[in-house]
């Protein structure tokens, strides 16, 4: 095996080769060409880790997998496919998830490198973690269409996962979605809750119902209690119980749950008058007559592209309503179904409701084509970048092997080659960041929020684990007596969870010790105690005090632009009309491998390892056009 | 010649593609689905192109390669198991590739292509493209040469120890789809046609009620307040920094104010003032599609020309006749706050317009068609047959009027030619060398011809034999001392180098042939699918530095 290599490698790099344990988190796209490369490298003794089965739609690129694998763990079949090749390797898989416990310190502790080959930030951020506790050296890497990027991380030497601010996860008013949407992906992310509320897991943020606390009419107080009056004889006490039961309760009957969503909750609706003093008001609908109807349409061919007709909507809302029913029964008693965009019915579903709303508000409709982008969080992705990343992934990982660790680069693939001839831009990795909340000596950060608002549970389920990603945290209060308010041990703490913070004296300046056992990280908090925050923003989370400004225009930048760091030597072409408001983070449910912004973050932070799968254009239709429109350039 | 097919039941190919159908859509696929695609030679480099055309679905390949499959082969080769040695490489690597993806079809010929080009190369004629990997100097010209007469696109790719090399060797490549960055829309604001004057004069800002108003789309207020602009300055549009600061303040103006007089937000109108910027250029030609209107291509047109220039020709016709100068109406126009009704009868406006120049467009592609006796068929339903142009051709032609493209690459020939080689070009990328943090990997070509010299000289690569890699560092430094002289070139070359070269015995790294398998089957794929403009000519990595570079040879 490699013998090859003799003489083109140095023989103590090919010994370290041979005896060194490697640890792949991913076995997806980039994962399935790292293990070959890896594999014949000479590399013998490989851990593979990924909690995903294989999809029809991997089989373009995820070359270790057949059309017999679908449905079968990624990891496993990695394993087995690889190991035909080589049998004398040693792989071992875990079809499990990298946050489980039996992955901890000691069990990272055992290999000489990481391999990130990752489709998300919450993994990438706990691995991260999980390297820097253990000082192992991971190599970070991403793609998405043809742009692709790789970079090392070593404690002390280099910047960290997350060294820089992230951007933050947009998500969008609740009122915008259920009252005065206005963009197709409003009415897409409505279209999903509603999918959650009658099949899937009920999720109070998402309802899908008239909002009657939306800001907009609390201006006039009067009105909003009369419209929680009105909201009890309007909707005939629907509201009471839930969506899902009343759905079943009609047999999921098309026609009334058609009528319920878009005539009566519209009506509802434009009986808050104050919202359509400068909107346009929504127009109800009657399934019973509908535009489009009647006519004929061209459905032979590419039923995906077109877009449909309200009739056609609605008949495809008929048909897979009662399709998704049978689906649901067929799970027992507790069963729920889960979206997934790539279920024929539940991808017309939410392609049929969106554009439906998005008729009613007089916004554009869509495509099931575009629909699936914008639902699903898809991002392109092909055999070749991976093919391309995977390999300076290995290329990265010998420098490491050989001591060169100051000798690695964070490694930028452009689309086309940029104006200086270069295809990759391999740039100086930055030195880490000495007021990271993750990797410095002490790490610390400012949580900014109203204290007689936000309850432990918030603190717990948003801040701490969806915000700042730890798994398993305990937080006392830095009082002096350690108040302890949350436990990581199950029935501890669990009576505090609906109070708020000022119950426990947390006020302007307090400071709170938190520590996740499972990361071996711990952080404290400074609460920054404001009446107000921007936009039904509940907290913001910032490293940097200074970074900190109150907002003054609307525009409002991103966090982090502030932040411009001096050592990263490169920059970005870009239109100065095309800002950040053409970005959108949407949840964090998606799709592949991906870890560099095909669009304008990477001109601000060029170095950021990973702008999630989650990011797409909002303002274009062609996801194709656009990918990668901004291509890093160093000059 | 041996074929192996297992077309099965398909799954559905949309899934299957959907993530990449993003990228080049039904049509790239189409194109990708009945391309032929021929290896020469099934190396770890080669076989991992190969691997990146069968995931996306080409249509069919078929490998060259008479040799036998060799231990170090197994080593770095994921296609070849230990259990094939001594079989033919060629099949054992068609098989293995075949199973990645069943809508394809590998077939092998076992055969040396030195023997393939000396007995029958007509056998290469029916390909789409040809891929070759790790040939000798005198084969790859041999083979370069016969392609070049024949017309078909070739693709070099080479790994030599930490060195990936790639080159495209396209005689004319035409490109309607290039995909480019960062364009400016096609609204002619400053020269609108009739539908959209017609359009925008029916609407009337100050009757209209406050929430038409903001939801009138940008674009219209653009015209309405151009008109007034117009009117002040003799008809002509703001050109200058101060004047469309001017002109923003114009539009600023026609914010509607509440009853104490203070202006409303009107979303549309921050969009209009916001897009003054982008939208107000002045409607042209790119001097690119002018050099193409006098490309001797275009200019004569004979029964076989290709459909891109038929077109490219009507196209010329057209800005000189109905386009009164101007490439047809693109056609579409960006997302925007408005109304769905009017929103949706803009877009209409301006599709419309399109349509009527793609017709105008057909118009001449017919007539010359005629001209040089290639008729349409004279009945509509007969199928298609070649040479004729249909009309989704040319409205997809008419779209991308304002980015078509033509890549003619320099034959291989020309590049070894010692008259006419680029040395000016050569020279200016190795001059970097001095220093090396600037440096360029163009260096690494050089070394790479160096080593080919030595190769012809004694019949191994430098360093091939573990124990005359010593021996064979002053041969090699003698070859490329020779080459550079032959060149004239002035530049020296770094010991350093020579010994490195020596060190990899032209070996292939398997991570090195992965990279530029990826790199590679890119560019193949731009090549078949015609979208994305491809490299001209070369690509060198540099896998020490992870570096790379492109440059014209």
């Amino acid at each position: 095996m490699a013998a090859i290599m003799n003489g083109v490698l140095e023989k103590s790099l090919l010994e370290n080769i041979k005896k060194s344990k490697l640890l792949m988190v991913g076995a997806g796209g980039i994962g399935c060409e790292l293990l070959k490369n890896l594999v014949l490298t000479g590399f013998t003794d490989i851990e593979l880790i990924d909690l995903d089965t294989i999809d029809v739609s991997n089989l373009n690129r995820q070359f270790l997998f057949r059309k017999e694998h679908v449905g079968k763990s990624k990891a496993e079949v990695a394993k087995e496919s690889a190991l035909k090749f080589n049998p004398e390797a040693k792989i071992t898989a875990h079809h499990d998830s990298i946050f489980s416990p039996e992955f901890g310190l000691d069990f990272f502790k055992g290999f000489e490198i990481v391999l990130n080959a990752l489709d998300n930030r919450a993994a990438r951020n706990h691995v991260n973690r999980m390297c820097l506790a253990a000082d192992i050296p991971l190599v970070e890497s991403g793609t998405a269409g043809y742009l692709g990027q790789v970079t090392v991380i070593k404690k002390g030497s280099t910047e960290c996962y997350e060294c820089r601010p992230q951007a933050p996860q947009k998500t969008f008013p609740g009122c915008t979605i259920r009252n005065t949407p206005s963009e197709p992906i409003h009415c897409v992310v409505w279209a999903k809750h509603l999918f959650n509320q009658l099949f899937g897991e009920n999720d109070p943020d998402q309802d899908v119902s008239p909002d009657t606390e939306d800001p907009e009419l609390t201006a006039d107080a009067g009105q909003a209690a009369l419209a929680t009056e009105a909201k009890k004889d309007a909707v005939g006490g629907i509201e009471r119980k839930s969506t899902r039961a009343w759905a079943m309760d009609i047999g999921y009957d098309a026609q009334k749950i058609f009528n319920k969503l878009f005539r009566d909750d519209i009506k509802y609706l434009l009986s808050m008058e104050t919202l359509w003093k400068k909107r346009r008001p929504p127009q109800p609908l009657d399934f019973d007559c509908l535009p489009g109807k009647g006519e004929i349409m061209n459905t032979s061919a590419m039923r995906d592209q077109r877009v449909w007709s309200v009739q056609e909507c609605a008949d495809a809302f008929t048909q897979c309503l009662s399709a998704l029913k049978n689906d649901l029964n067929s799970r027992g008693e507790n069963g729920m179904l889960v979206w997934d965009k790539d279920d024929h019915h539940a991808m017309d579903f939410v392609t049929c409701v969106s554009n439906i709303r998005a008729h009613v508000f007089g916004i554009p409709l869509r495509s099931k084509f575009d629909i699936k982008s914008m639902a699903g969080n898809i991002i392109p992705a092909i055999a070749t970048t991976n093919a391309i990343i995977a390999g300076l992934i290995v290329m990265e990982s010998l420098k490491i092997l050989a001591g060169n660790v100051s000798k690695c680069r964070q490694i930028f693939l452009n689309r086309v080659p940029n104006d200086r001839k270069r295809l990759l831009v391999p740039c100086v990795i930055s030195k880490p960041n000495p007021k990271c909340y993750v990797c410095s000596e002490k790490p610390e950060c400012n949580v900014i929020l109203n204290t007689t608002k936000i309850t432990i549970r918030i603190l717990q389920d948003k801040i701490l684990k969806s915000h700042l990603n730890m798994i398993a945290p305990d937080v006392e209060i830095d009082d002096g007596k350690g108040t302890i308010i949350i436990s990581s041990e199950e029935g501890e703490t669990e009576e505090n969870n609906d109070k708020l913070l000022s119950d426990f004296a947390i006020s302007n300046g307090t400071r709170l010790k938190c520590d996740d056992f499972l990361q071996n990280y711990s952080l404290n908090i400074n609460i920054v105690h404001v009446d107000k925050l921007d936009k039904e923003k509940e907290f913001e989370v910032v490293g940097d005090m200074s970074q900190f400004q109150p907002k003054e225009d609307e525009n409002g930048k991103p966090e982090g632009e502030s932040q411009t760091n001096g050592n990263v030597p490169s920059t970005t072409k870009a239109k100065p009309d095309d800002d950040e408001d053409d970005l959108v983070l949407l949840e964090d449910d998606a799709e592949e491998e991906i870890s560099k912004s095909p669009g304008n973050l990477s001109r601000k932070r060029p170095a950021e390892p990973s702008e999630d799968e989650s990011l797409i254009k909002k303002k274009k239709h062609d996801v194709a056009a656009g990918d990668g429109e901004e291509v890093i350039e160093i000059s | 010649m041996a074929t192996l097919q297992n077309k099965g039941a398909g799954i559905d190919k949309n899934n299957k593609y959907d993530r990449q159908l993003r990228l080049w859509g039904d049509h790239g696929q189409s194109s990708l689905e009945t391309a032929r695609v021929c290896l020469i030679n099934a190396t770890a480099t080669g076989t991992e192109i190969l691997k990146n055309l069968v995931l996306p679905g080409v249509g069919s390949f078929t490998i060259v390669d008479g040799q036998k499959v060799q231990g170090e082969d197994v080593g770095n080769n994921f296609f070849l198991t230990v259990d094939s040695i001594g079989k033919s490489r060629a099949q054992v690597a068609t098989e293995l590739l075949s199973e990645l993806n069943e809508d394809v079809s590998g077939d092998f010929l076992e055969e040396n292509v030195d023997d393939l080009l000396q007995k029958n190369p007509a056998f290469l004629s029916s390909f789409t493209t040809v891929i070759a990997t790790q040939l000798s100097e005198k084969t790859l010209l041999n083979l370069g040469k016969v392609l070049w007469e024949r017309n078909i696109p070739l693709v070099v790719c080479r790994c030599y120890g930490f060195i990936g090399y790639l080159r495209l060797v396209l005689k004319e490549h035409t490109i309607i789809e290039s995909h480019p960055d960062n364009t400016h829309e096609d609204l002619r604001l400053d020269r609108p046609f009739n539908g959209l004057k017609e359009f925008c004069d029916k609407l009337n800002l100050d009757t209209m009620n406050k929430k038409d108003h903001s939801h009138t789309p940008w674009l219209v207020l653009l015209y309405k307040y151009l008109q007034i602009w117009e009117q002040k300055h003799g008809g002509k549009l703001p050109s200058t920094y101060k004047e469309k600061t001017a002109f923003k303040e114009l539009i600023k103006e026609g914010l509607r104010k509440n009853d104490e007089g203070v202006p409303d937000d009107e979303e549309n109108f921050d969009e209009a003032i916001k897009s003054v910027n982008s939208s107000l250029h002045a409607t042209s030609i790119p001097s690119e599609i002018q050099d193409l209107f006098n490309d001797p291509a275009c200019l004569e047109l004979h029964p076989e020309s290709k459909n891109f220039w038929v077109m490219m020709r009507a196209l010329k016709e057209f800005t000189r006749n109905e386009g009164l100068g101007f490439l047809p109406v693109r056609g579409t126009i960006p997302d925007m706050t408005s109304d769905s009704e009017r929103y949706i009868q803009l877009q209409t406006v301006y599709r419309d317009q399109a349509e009527i120049d793609a017709l105008a467009v057909a118009g001449h592609v017919h007539s010359l068609l005629h001209t040089i006796g290639r008729d349409e068929p004279l009945k509509p339903d007969r199928t298609k047959k070649p040479g004729t142009i249909t009309d989704s051709e040319i409205k997809t032609f008419c779209r991308n009027a304002a980015f078509l493209n033509v890549v003619r690459c320099r034959s291989l020939q020309q590049e070894y030619d010692h008259d006419i080689i680029y040395l000016e070009e050569l020279s200016r990328h190795l001059i970097d060398e001095e220093s090396p943090d600037e440096g360029d990997d163009t260096v690494l070509y050089v070394l790479l011809r160096a080593a080919d010299k030595f190769f012809a000289e004694f019949n191994h690569f430098p360093g091939y034999f573990d124990n005359t890699v010593d021996a064979d560092v002053p041969k090699l430094k003698a070859c490329l001392n020779k080459l550079i002289l032959d060149w004239g070139l002035s530049s020296t070359i770094k010991d350093d180098y020579i010994q490195e070269i020596c060190r990899y015995g032209a070996s292939e790294l398997h991570s090195v042939s992965a990279f530029m398998g990826g790199v590679t089957a890119q560019e193949v794929i731009k090549v078949i699918t015609g979208q994305f403009v491809p490299i001209n000519n070369t690509f060198i990595y540099n896998a020490q530095r992870q570096t790379s570079t492109t440059i014209t040879l």
